[in-house]
């Protein structure tokens, strides 16, 4: 049995009296191992700076619901387009100026013919100006079957319907001008049964719907589904986003640890090259650019023969003009942190130690420099994201970026101000979109400085 | 009155952090009577700076005072309300830091931070008073050409004037205690002396008393005349500076005095350093804090606080079981 | 301190002149004489060049430019005004002065909101009210500025139809309001942020504790030692606020319909109007970089600690 001794916090006690007042055993003076005096003092678990950066990210819940806003809006970015049928780009003729949900007049027609019918195929719903069903040979999937029919003349308008119910699915086309509520007339259209997917390159591929999507956020003046383009401006901006700070760290890691590593009179000169860039004030230079760029980027697009800037014209000029505006401009700094970075390591004692203990300058870069950096240039590189889709959503705004037909989240701002009035969720759902992006892109990127600064960890 | 200057009681301070309460002070007791120099001494994280803040009413959140008390002529100070409180700091009992380069406003001059001290405790002075006194302070801590200095940022002095600056700001009101946390740590060893000199001729002159607050065993044997010893916020030992330096008792005493480099030492005497590291304060261990580290460490030394016991005149105390066991060896032999 | 200055004004000279360097350059890269239209004929174009002294060498024309604006003479418009004088538009048709006076506003809107709310929100650290103006600041330096301007307008001019929806000539006190509230939102929350951010530090440095230790009371110790410490960040901010104002300015014009220097500019850049695009930028240039200056002057007035002998860092 182990005794237990009173706890003594008297002032001025007498060793007589605690002897007196206490029974002491010889083995409670035996001296005591050095594996027991080892197992008083816990030790905690050195954690990895990596594990440790993510834990204390994960306690953050303000940037942890950030990051999951983030991912859903690139997931409403790259893989909303493939859900909804709509394309960004083409204008549905009858389909102009519509309001959050509401359907044109031959999408109500389509949906009423689903009433009574379980697929329909409406020329409506079919992107472009000439949504006439031309005369030819068309083909169709329906409930894991082919089908085949053949018009013999082109027509304005068409609907083609499916009634499965009956003991043989009837099909019918139907060309005629809608009245809502009203009634309409039923062709039934021969057809054959087919094998498989026709590879004739005749025969047209046409898509039932079994419901009709609507227009979730509505569509613009050109007719133009704005939930679709909302979701390219949303992918435009992440792309901007991600490929300029990229590249501002690039050119600032490179240019930045030249500077620091070279020192002296190189240091200084380019110093104050980036100096000089710092007090110029950016945006005027940047719209200038725009303007600049613009007409020699597009010939240089329309003529070149190589790859990658064939790659690249297929993002269009004012994406390309960002970029190029980036690398010009917003590298400075970058190449002013990891310059100071670079300056701070070097004289760092530790690394001083490790070049007095032999390590080459390879070691060093990899085991101090780097470790110790990273953190802030992951840091940097994401707070640049934001500010990069901030910059370019207002030049489009001001009608210096991204310009119709490719969608912009500041561009669609500014098409819809002429009609606030009459249509203001035109400008809503665009700027919604851009302010939570920029918000929590923002926040995640403070989430990430507070988890990942060394200074901060206590 | 009772002779005594301060007192403090069972004082206990603890940090309620995120990850838990870090008991820094956890319980020590010494009193200071007047004109006497108390040196503190302590490794970093013993406490003892922190202890000088809760006497202060210094304390930052999440630092708060859990129990004890402090009694500074003979009034307990920790149930002063914020105006108490105000009065008394600058004015009664005083304080100087550790760190002269970063204490003093960098935006405001000297001058104009040193008459502040004295303005407002003493709202009647005027301006040309204040500036003729914090001068003649200048002077008094040995600032040549003082009425210069007075306009001058702390920028443009030097580590060792900005401290001097510290104690003429300190001592502007005559206040009856200085608190000295560490004020030559941050110094040249030759400023330092200096410094320390200063602070002697200064005791002389006035009839103050000074907590000294060091890691600095010498400087502990310049100045004062009695000495605390800290350890995890627990009193190691405590005594006449004399009964410290040359009869030891604690075995971290023993360890710190070995640690020390000596000038006067038998040929070839090694410094010997203590073994480990100082305790975590958040995971102390059960029974002596010192336990892991000691060289002496008993069964009982894991399980139990040692007691405080009085082990020689003129208050000498010191916290260990060895006490215990050696009295209760020689009552056996009896 | 003159030195200092002499300095300061010698690299804002540099830096101006650069802007102009690169802004004549940049314009004279762009392919194609701003004169061809479908309509033109060669001759038509060498006329109009020659007039316009396009047709001599770079280099010249460079020179000639820098000197005209010297003299005030910043060329004529090309296509906005044909034949007005860049000068006049900029300074003489109260473009400028809609402008200015919007963003004077916005400006000390933006300290006076920014720089109180940032002490509360330090004072009361941890509280409700420092979370609110948190959320709130977080939110204002997040969301582009346009979103706010076009929230605004969509919000108060049309759904509650409190205040009109173009702004104008800004005739009426009424038309300010929005305008300068777009304006002055996302600095406000900056300033906000910067000088709580600040007053945190500043209330944990060691001459805090040196000013509560000497016995001070809360209120001095706030606002004399902490508050001119805190406020060094807030100056240097205002050069980059100025070109935020300037710039934001752009947008606010735009969307509120103001017929300021900013939507005109951003109208001749459209219009690819050269002479007016490089006028009106060095002109908002110059401005910018004078702020700049002021402010750099300011920091060292209030901040002793700068070394007098160097300009930068």
């Amino acid at each position: 049995m182990e005794k237990k001794a009173k706890k003594y916090n008297l002032f001025h006690t007498k060793v007589d009296e605690i002897l007196s007042a206490n029974e002491f055993t010889s083995a409670d003076f035996e001296s005591a191992t050095a594996k027991e005096k080892e197992a008083m003092v816990e030790t905690h678990k050195s954690v990895s700076y990596w594990r440790d950066a993510v834990r204390r990210f994960k306690n953050n819940s303000v940037s942890m619901v950030a990051l999951v806003v983030v991912i859903l809006l690139t997931l409403f970015a790259f893989a909303g387009p493939y859900m909804i049928p709509y394309s960004y780009e083409e204008q549905y003729r009858g389909s102009m100026k519509l309001g959050p949900f509401e359907y044109s007049e031959s999408e109500q027609m389509a949906k009423q013919t689903l009433q009574d019918a379980d697929a329909v195929f409406s020329t409506a719903l079919m992107p472009g100006s000439l949504n006439s069903l031309r005369k030819g040979d068309f083909a169709f999937r329906f409930q894991g079957k082919w089908y085949q029919f053949t018009l013999s003349r082109t027509m304005r308008s068409g609907y083609l319907m499916i009634q499965a119910d009956e003991a043989e699915p009837l099909f019918t086309v139907k060309e005629d001008d809608f009245v809502a509520g009203g009634s309409y007339d039923k062709t039934p259209v021969a057809f054959t049964v087919i094998d498989g997917k026709p590879t004739d390159a005749n025969v047209t591929i046409i898509t039932m719907s079994k419901s009709i999507f609507p227009h979730v956020f509505g569509t613009d003046s050109a007719g133009r589904d704005i939930m679709s383009r909302t979701m390219y401006g949303a992918r435009v901006s992440l792309l901007i986003g991600v490929i300029a700070s990229l590249i501002v760290l690039v050119i600032g890691a490179i240019y930045g640890s030249i500077s620091g590593l070279i020192g002296g009179k190189v240091d200084f000169v380019m110093m104050r090259i980036v100096e000089l860039i710092y007090s110029v004030p950016d945006v005027l230079i940047v719209l200038l650019l725009q303007v600049v760029l613009q007409t020699p980027l597009q010939i240089w697009f329309d003529t070149s023969s190589i790859p990658l800037v064939r790659a690249l014209s297929t993002l269009g000029v004012g994406i390309v003009s960002i970029f190029i505006t980036f690398a010009l401009l917003y590298w400075v700094g970058m190449a002013r942190i990891i310059r100071g970075q670079v300056l701070m390591l070097k004289e760092q004692e530790y690394v001083t130690a490790a070049t007095v203990l032999g390590a080459s300058n390879s070691r060093i870069i990899r085991k101090h420099l780097l470790p110790n950096s990273i953190g802030q240039l992951v840091v940097t590189t994401c707070l640049q994201i934001p500010s990069a889709i901030f910059l370019e959503s207002f030049l489009s705004f001001l009608g210096l970026g991204i310009s119709a037909p490719m969608a912009s989240l500041g561009s669609m701002c500014s098409d819809a101000i002429d009609t606030i009035t009459v249509y203001p969720y035109r400008l809503l759902f665009p700027a919604i979109i851009l302010s939570l992006l920029v918000l929590s892109l923002n926040l995640v990127g403070d989430g990430m400085r507070d988890a990942l600064d060394p200074r901060l960890k206590k | 009155m009772n002779g005594k200057l301060l007192e403090v009681k069972n004082l206990q301070v603890s940090f309620f952090t995120s990850v838990g309460e870090v008991k820094a002070v956890n319980g020590i007791d010494y009193s200071l009577g007047y004109n006497e120099v108390m040196g503190i001494v302590g490794e970093s994280g013993s406490g003892k700076s922190v202890e000088a803040y809760a006497i202060m009413g210094l304390l930052q959140s999440p630092g708060r005072v859990v129990g004890g008390n402090v009694l500074f002529q003979g009034e307990d100070i920790l149930n002063y309300d914020a105006k108490q409180m105000t009065d008394l700091r600058g004015n009664k009992i005083s304080m100087i830091f550790q760190n002269p380069m970063t204490c003093l406003n960098p935006v405001y001059t000297i001058g104009n931070q040193l008459s502040e001290a004295l303005t407002c405790h003493n709202k009647d002075i005027s301006k040309a008073d204040a500036k003729a006194r914090a001068i003649e302070m200048l002077e008094f801590v040995g600032i040549n050409n003082a009425d210069k200095r007075f306009a001058q940022y702390p920028h443009e002095f030097s580590g060792g004037m900005r401290q001097r600056a510290m104690i003429a700001m300190a001592l502007i009101c005559d206040p009856k205690l200085l608190i000295a946390d560490e004020p030559t740590t941050a110094l040249d060893v030759t400023i330092q002396a200096q410094i320390i000199e200063l602070m002697k001729d200064i005791q002389k002159k006035t009839d103050m008393s000074i907590v000294f607050i060091t890691h600095n065993l010498g400087v502990v044997a310049e100045i004062c005349d009695k000495v605390t010893v800290m350890y995890a916020g627990h009193v190691m030992e405590q005594g006449a500076v004399n009964d410290i330096f040359y009869n030891p008792q604690h075995p971290y005493t023993r360890g710190l005095l070995r640690s020390m480099p000596r000038l006067d030492s038998e040929s070839h005497a090694r410094m010997i350093p203590i073994e480990g590291t100082p305790v975590d304060l958040l995971d102390p261990p059960k029974g002596c804090s010192f336990g892991p580290r000691c060289e002496h460490c008993m069964k009982i030394c894991l399980r139990n606080d040692p007691p405080l016991v009085q082990i020689g005149e003129n208050g000498h105390l010191s916290a260990c079981w060895l006490h215990v066991r050696h009295g209760a060896e020689s009552k056996e032999a009896k | 301190m003159t030195s200092f200055i002499l300095k300061r004004v010698g690299s804002a000279l540099i830096t101006l002149l650069v802007v102009a360097a690169a802004t004549f350059f940049l314009m004279n890269a762009v392919p194609g004489s701003p004169f061809v239209t479908e309509k033109s004929t060669p001759e038509m174009v060498a006329r109009a060049e020659a007039k316009y002294g396009l047709d001599k060498p770079m280099v010249v024309q460079f020179v000639n430019y820098v000197k005209g604006y010297f003299v005030g003479d910043m060329g004529v418009s090309l296509k906005m005004q044909q034949d007005t004088s860049v000068a006049d538009i900029i300074f003489n048709q109260n473009k400028l002065t809609l402008s200015t006076r919007v963003g004077a506003f916005a400006l000390l809107l933006a300290i006076i909101l920014g720089i109180p709310s940032g002490c509360i929100a330090a004072y009361n650290r941890g509280n409700g009210v420092d979370g609110a103006l948190r959320v709130i600041t977080t939110i204002g330096v997040a969301i582009p500025g346009f979103v706010v301007a076009t929230g605004l307008l969509v919000l108060v001019g049309v759904q509650l139809q409190w205040l009109p929806v173009r702004s104008g000539s800004l005739e009426t006190a009424s038309a300010f309001i929005l305008p300068v509230i777009a304006l002055a939102f996302y600095p406000s929350c900056y300033i906000a942020k910067l000088t709580r951010a600040s007053m945190l530090d500043a209330i944990n440095q060691d001459y805090i504790r040196t000013a509560r230790a000497k016995g001070l009371k809360t209120g001095t110790v706030i606002f004399k030692h902490a508050l001119r410490n805190s406020l060094i960040p807030v100056i240097t901010y205002l050069g980059p606020l100025t070109a935020y104002v300037i710039t934001g300015g752009f947008v606010v014009e735009t969307t509120f319909s103001i017929p300021g220097l900013g939507k005109y500019f951003i109208s001749s850049i459209l219009n690819r109007d050269y002479p007016i695009i490089m006028g009106t930028t060095i002109v908002l240039a110059a401005l910018i970089i004078f702020m700049n200056l002021l402010v750099d002057i300011a920091y060292k007035l209030v901040d002793p600690r700068i070394n007098l002998s160097k300009g930068d860092e």
